[in-house]
């Protein structure tokens, strides 16, 4: 179906080579009021606003990236409300993601100490098709406020990313647009380098397994 | 006459402009704009306005319908850029014409999301405007207009837009723009999420919703109907008129359906002759369904025109009237063909068909089942099986039953795959047995979800049951010949029912059924034949059994209705037109009637107005107190008063309690921030540092739930032993809440998880800091003594059930002390503030004040009521609130439920009262209370029972019946999905609902959410993933009156459901 569609794509539109598509469910998490919904809305919109309201429930937005002339890549962010750790419905939200960022405020060190909880809860309830945790970067956001900054050394949040399983971390700012595409791309070459290792390989337009659960539902409908 | 023109040039630049930058606005923010953007179609739209504006009608072609069409392939004479787009265009076309003919205009034009070429994503729309959508597409449009523009006194009348000097070249330059965008046509199989917004999904329902509607009446197509083309390999002008005629007679056309067609059934024509190849379809004209069978050799041509006319094969096509067949004999043998033989009315057997293996036996036989419809059915009906279609019914039921009484299993299975259906028609002369299939429809579909073993049981029961009534018990036992029995369809020449002729009966289990030892009442017949008194008996107990199964899932739905939904809506119906019509609401005359006159009006019938019609928005800020329960409708003007006093005091007492507290927490912080940076230029151990940058900031830790909880915990205690008197507006009081359990990284979901006190020894080494003013030599030392102390303390506490620290335990007495000392330096708060603060307390108040400051700063600021100087009113009234409910604290949401009311209420008082009163329902939906899930449930039950359809989509489509999806609606009884005006009405008839029809109206509000959009939901497949975005993207776009129209009628359909006794 996913190999229907690409193919299909491409023989529209003569010249171009063909493209593989991606479609990564990526989460955004982190303690309320960190800033989660402002970088998302940089990243995407190019847009920086004092006024974005609590995000209750969840929220989306979607990023596509011309990763190369082969590969075009569609970034799902999924906006959890930062209060959500404590229901249930986290593990709905999780579902089949396949990367994450965990957002912490430099300015308050208590939500770096969430940052931990997150990344547990994170990694209990969501795995990889190899059962390793997905891929996950650390986002410390709000950077420009230097002032108040509490971070610590690299090297210290280095060894930080490493006890905890971060792929990475990056000091960020949406409001002066510091280091969000960066840590999207790294990100993404993470997802990506484990795609190659999904079982879907096989056709090589693997939509990972979003495509693959949408299988039974398109055929479904297609019959009657 | 000029005047006009150039307002209507003005105009319809004016539009392109409009449209252009909605797409390049598309552009900017999706980074690209797909091809199948409503965008484009609108832009397209307005540039061909343009381009039609005056045109030369020797350039439109005078004929020609498609002016455009005739423009473009006018200006491609000489324009190269216009010639590409013409040939472009002329090919698409043709793909689409192609391809129209072949699928005869089916849904695949609407379904843009399952397709894969190019030509077959075009939309109505998109074929509509081609022409200027291709040239755009490929991004010479502005090229093609300029050039137009340069040439214009070919085309164009002297005042059109196209020759104006200033307009012209403008149009040729807005679409500058579009024309460098890149058009995508990327779209995945997955069609998830690039997909169509919201609003264009609902604006694709409106277009082609009507239609959509006529193609599949209400429920989708009957399974297994196909209508299909004959396949094309016929060469149909070889065959003479009169054989022509009947082949022809064997394809679609508008008299005759065809409703099956399959080739290559085998039928043996004669004894002693080789089965031979054929073409067996079915067709239908008006009620009448005839089957044909056309051997091979009279289609496939090979047969010259005369010969064909005398062929020898003419004997052998079969012409079957399905009117005269009563019966069907299938037998079906695993992985090879399955044998169909056809009984008529007159006994007569027609030969046997041999279909190809694969399920074409059952495809035709569902087919059949079909086109028997709505007169005749088959009997025993297919079943439905989810996700596979038709299904031969399940004879293990029979054999289960069979096996009680001691029937051998193997022969069971293996010829469980012989059938005979009968075909019945409804208003037919028998009707004691008629009358059965009343039931059928409804225990076909529930039987088959039965739990198994209960359907054992029941089986076991029913035999016993049919045995006992109908057939005489040893009749099952000395049946040695059982097995003949269940190969009653195997062995059909026993049967060949010659004697039944004469009787002309079409009722085979009453005239075969007629054995000596059960004698049906309804024939008198006589057959001595053992297998046919047995055939009898099956038949009867199937009867009785769908009978009964029928009578049970009426039972059981009835039951489900009544347990699930009889609490959520009140049994009296209180209707909209008595005593009198209510639709217009509460309106201020009334509101006015009723004070002056208040005996008169009965609370009920004025909230009745509320419910169906709302409130009058200047009464609103009147009417409110009493809906929320401020006021009791009926109160005098000085108990008002009274009520109004009493809540002002409170206020005062609250807001005076927890300001000065507040005080407290900011010194305290300011004092942490400064050891802390001591701290941190001191540059010590790095370890410990991190350690106490996670810990100092205790006012976002994240442990609200916990800690309160405990709190809670030890708040109860406490009033459990020195009296009701709450800690935190006691003052003078010598008993503190102590720490009950460290609450360092206590999850939600693991409360006992607790670790030594690290949370309590971060908090100590502040205060510490703040009276050692930044000394940090000290600080190792005395803290770890500090938690040593404290950490065996808490355990020891914690053991004794969570138990109460004194004053005088050393150690908290003097940081307390201290603290004091400190404050009261300060400040001269002393007298206001309780010396009894305890350092979870504080805490706790920190964290919540820190968490209202975040929410109230970004509360509706887009709305023109929350200025600076109210949005302070608005924190005060929430601080006021979550200091007295400490237990639940702030939680997310909170803000946005005060907000409307202060808007409003405009008042303080009455909105701290009246929010305290909403909250006494709202606090159960955040994640303390239990009402989230129970809402759930409850849509769950209430999805079941009133749209299984969508419940079904819900249920495969990755199973979304959770219903997350409509936490933030309960969470915040849809104040974010609505517009604030709409949330006002929408609140109130909430409110009144209570009182009226339902005190769970949120949820009929919620179902009717779901109702008003259940077509786009369907047609469009919608995962969780799809719903969730899609009513996020539909929040504020909603029509509010509809929505609670249909939410009431809802609430109309439960009760009226309940009542029906």
């Amino acid at each position: 179906m996913a190999a229907e569609g690409a193919s299909g794509d491409s023989a529209g539109s003569p010249g171009t080579p063909e493209r593989k598509e991606y479609l990564f469910k990526v989460l955004v998490i982190g303690e309320l009021g960190v800033g989660k919904t402002s970088i998302i809305k940089r990243y995407v919109h190019q847009l920086f606003s004092q006024h974005y309201r609590a995000t209750i429930g969840v929220d989306f937005a979607l990023k596509v990236i011309t990763w190369d002339n082969k590969t075009l890549v569609r970034l799902q962010l999924w906006d959890i409300a930062g209060q959500e750790r404590f229901g249930n419905m986290t593990r709905v939200y999780y579902k089949e993601a396949v990367g994450a960022f965990i957002v912490f405020d430099v300015t308050r060190g208590s939500t770096l100490e969430a940052v931990m909880k997150w990344k547990s809860d994170l990694d209990s309830k969501v795995y990889l098709p190899s059962g390793g945790p997905i891929p996950t970067i650390l986002l410390a956001n709000k950077c420009d406020q230097n002032k108040e900054n509490v971070l610590q050394s690299p090297a210290q949040m280095s060894n930080f990313c490493k006890e905890n399983g971060f792929v990475g971390w990056y000091e960020t700012s949406a409001k002066d647009n510091i280091n969000i595409d960066e840590a999207a791309l790294c990100l993404i070459e993470n997802i990506l380098a484990n795609s190659k290792n999904f079982p879907v390989e096989e056709n090589d337009t693997s939509n990972i397994k979003i495509a693959q659960t949408a299988m039974p539902a398109e055929s479904k409908s297609q019959c009657c | 006459m000029s005047c006009s023109d150039d307002s209507t040039k003005e105009k319809l630049l004016w539009n392109v402009k409009k449209e252009v930058k909605q797409i390049m606005e598309e552009a900017v923010t999706r980074k690209f704009v797909h091809e199948d953007s409503s965008h484009i179609i609108a832009l397209c739209g307005v540039v061909e306005a343009c381009l039609l504006h005056l045109l030369k009608r020797r350039a439109a072609g005078f004929l020609r319908s498609d002016k455009v069409a005739a423009l473009f392939m006018k200006v491609a004479k000489t324009c190269t850029t216009a010639a590409d787009i013409c040939k472009k265009v002329q090919d698409m076309q043709q793909q689409v014409e192609g391809r129209k003919s072949y699928s005869n205009g089916q849904e695949s034009l609407k379904r843009q999301g399952s397709t894969t070429g190019r030509s077959v994503t075009l939309t109505p729309q998109a074929l509509k405007h081609i022409w200027v959508r291709t040239a755009l597409i490929e991004r010479v449009l502005d090229k093609i207009v300029q050039y137009i523009v340069d040439n214009c006194s070919k085309y164009y009348e002297k005042e059109a837009l196209m020759s104006d000097a200033v307009c012209g070249p403008i149009l040729a330059a807005l679409l500058v723009g579009p024309c460098a965008l890149e058009y995508t046509k990327l779209k995945t199989a997955d069609h998830y999420w690039t997909d169509p917004s919201a609003d264009e999904l609902v604006q694709r329902h409106r277009i082609h919703g009507a239609h959509s509607r006529q193609d599949s009446p209400g429920k989708r197509p009957a399974l297994g109907f196909k209508k299909r083309h004959s396949s094309g390999s016929m060469s149909e002008d070889k065959f003479a008129a009169s054989a022509r005629e009947y082949v022809e007679s064997l394809h679609q056309n508008s008299k005759i359906h065809l409703l099956y067609g399959k080739n290559n059934v085998l039928v043996q024509p004669k004894e002693g002759m080789e089965a031979i190849p054929g073409y067996l379809s079915l067709h239908q004209s008006g009620e009448n369904l005839t089957l044909k069978w056309t051997p091979n050799q009279l289609l496939n041509g090979t047969l010259g025109d005369s010969e064909l006319e005398k062929s020898v094969f003419w004997d052998y096509a079969l012409i079957v009237p399905i009117s005269q067949i009563v019966c069907i004999h299938c037998h079906q043998q695993p992985e090879s063909k399955g044998i169909l033989v056809l009984v008529s009315q007159d006994g007569i057997q027609r030969p046997p068909l041999h279909f190809p293996p694969g399920g074409h036996l059952l495809a035709f036989l569902s087919c059949l089942e079909s086109g028997l419809l709505p007169r005749g059915q088959l009997e025993p009906p297919l079943w439905s099986q989810r996700g596979k279609g038709k299904v031969f019914p399940k004879l293990r039921k029979r054999n289960s039953s069979n096996k009680s009484v001691d029937m051998d299993d193997n022969i069971v299975e293996e010829i469980s795959t012989d059938y005979v259906f009968r075909i019945i028609y409804a208003g037919h002369k028998h009707e004691n047995i008629t009358i059965n299939y009343h039931h059928l429809a409804a225990s076909r579909s529930v039987s088959v979800d039965d739990d198994e073993e209960e359907e054992d049981r029941l089986h076991a029961m029913l035999s016993m049951i049919s045995s006992r009534n109908l057939t005489a018990p040893k009749t099952m036992k000395d049946s040695n010949d059982l097995l003949e029995m269940q190969g009653f369809g195997a062995n059909l020449l026993p049967w060949q029912l010659n004697e039944f002729c004469s009787r002309g009966s079409s009722c085979l289990s009453c005239s075969t059924g007629s054995s000596p030892y059960d004698i049906p009442s309804c024939c008198s017949c006589v057959h001595d034949r053992t297998p046919l008194k047995l055939l009898c008996e099956n038949m009867k107990r199937q009867i009785v059994s769908r009978a009964f199964y029928g009578w049970l899932a009426y039972c059981r739905h009835l039951s489900t209705v009544r347990t699930h939904l009889s609490a959520l809506v009140h049994h009296s119906i209180i209707p909209p037109d008595k005593p009198t019509d209510a639709t217009g609401g509460l309106t201020k005359e009334v509101w006015s009637k009723y004070q002056k006159d208040m005996k008169n009006y009965k609370e009920l019938e004025l909230l009745r107005l509320v419910y169906y019609g709302g409130v009058e928005h200047d009464i609103r800020k009147e009417v409110w107190p009493y809906l929320l329960g401020h006021y009791k409708f009926g109160m005098a003007k000085k108990e008002m008063d009274r009520v109004d006093e009493a809540i002002a005091s409170r206020y005062q007492k609250v807001m005076a309690e927890w300001k000065a507290c507040e005080v407290i927490v900011k010194q305290r912080e300011k004092e942490s921030h400064s050891a802390i940076y001591a701290k941190l230029s001191s540059g010590s151990s790095i370890d410990s540092h991190v350690q106490r940058l996670i810990h100092r900031d205790s006012t976002i830790s994240n442990d609200v739930f916990m800690s309160t909880e405990e709190l809670d915990v030890s708040e109860r205690d406490i009033k459990g032993r020195s009296d009701k008197s709450s800690t935190l507006s006691n003052t003078g009081t010598t008993v503190v809440a102590a720490p009950a359990e460290p609450q360092q990284s206590v999850e939600f979901d693991s409360p006992d998880s607790g670790l030594p006190s690290s949370r309590n020894y971060s908090v100590t080494s502040g205060i510490l800091s703040s009276i050692d003013d930044g000394q940090s030599m000290c600080f190792e030392e005395e803290e770890s003594s500090i938690e040593s102390d404290r950490t065996e303390l808490s355990v020891s506490q914690s053991r004794k059930n969570k138990g109460i620290l004194k004053m005088q335990d050393s150690i908290s007495e003097e940081q307390l002390c201290s603290q004091l000392e400190f404050l009261s330096a300060s400040d001269d708060i002393s007298s206001l503030c309780p010396t009894s603060y305890t350092i979870e307390l504080m805490d706790t108040i920190a964290l919540n004040l820190h968490r209202i400051d975040k929410d109230v700063q970004r509360c509706d600021r887009n709305y023109w009521y929350f200025t600076a100087d109210n949005l302070e009113k608005l924190r005060n009234i929430m601080c006021s609130y979550v200091w007295e409910h400490l237990d639940v604290g702030y939680v997310q949401g909170m803000c946005d439920l005060l907000a409307p009311l202060m808007v409003i209420l405009d008042n303080d008082l009455l909105a701290y009262s009246c929010f305290s009163q909403l909250m006494k329902r709202m606090s159960q939906n955040f994640p303390n209370g239990g009402a989230m899930d129970t809402h759930f449930a409850n849509m769950r039950s209430l999805i079941q029972i009133l749209d299984s359809e969508i419940f079904e989509l819900m249920h495969q489509n990755g199973d979304y019946t959770h219903f997350y999806f409509c936490y933030r609606w309960f969470l915040l009884d849809f104040k974010r999905e609505m517009l604030y005006e709409d949330v006002f009405s929408m609140w109130e008839v909430i409110w009144a609902a209570k009182h009226i029809s339902s005190a769970h109206f949120v949820l009929f509000i919620a179902l009717a959410l779901v109702e008003v959009y259940r077509e786009i939901v369907l047609d469009n497949n919608m995962d969780f993933t799809d719903i969730i975005k899609f009513f996020n993207e539909m929040a504020e776009h909603h029509d509010a009156q509809l929505i609670l129209r249909i939410a009431r009628e809802l609430v109309h359909k439960v009760q009226t459901l309940i009542e029906n006794k």
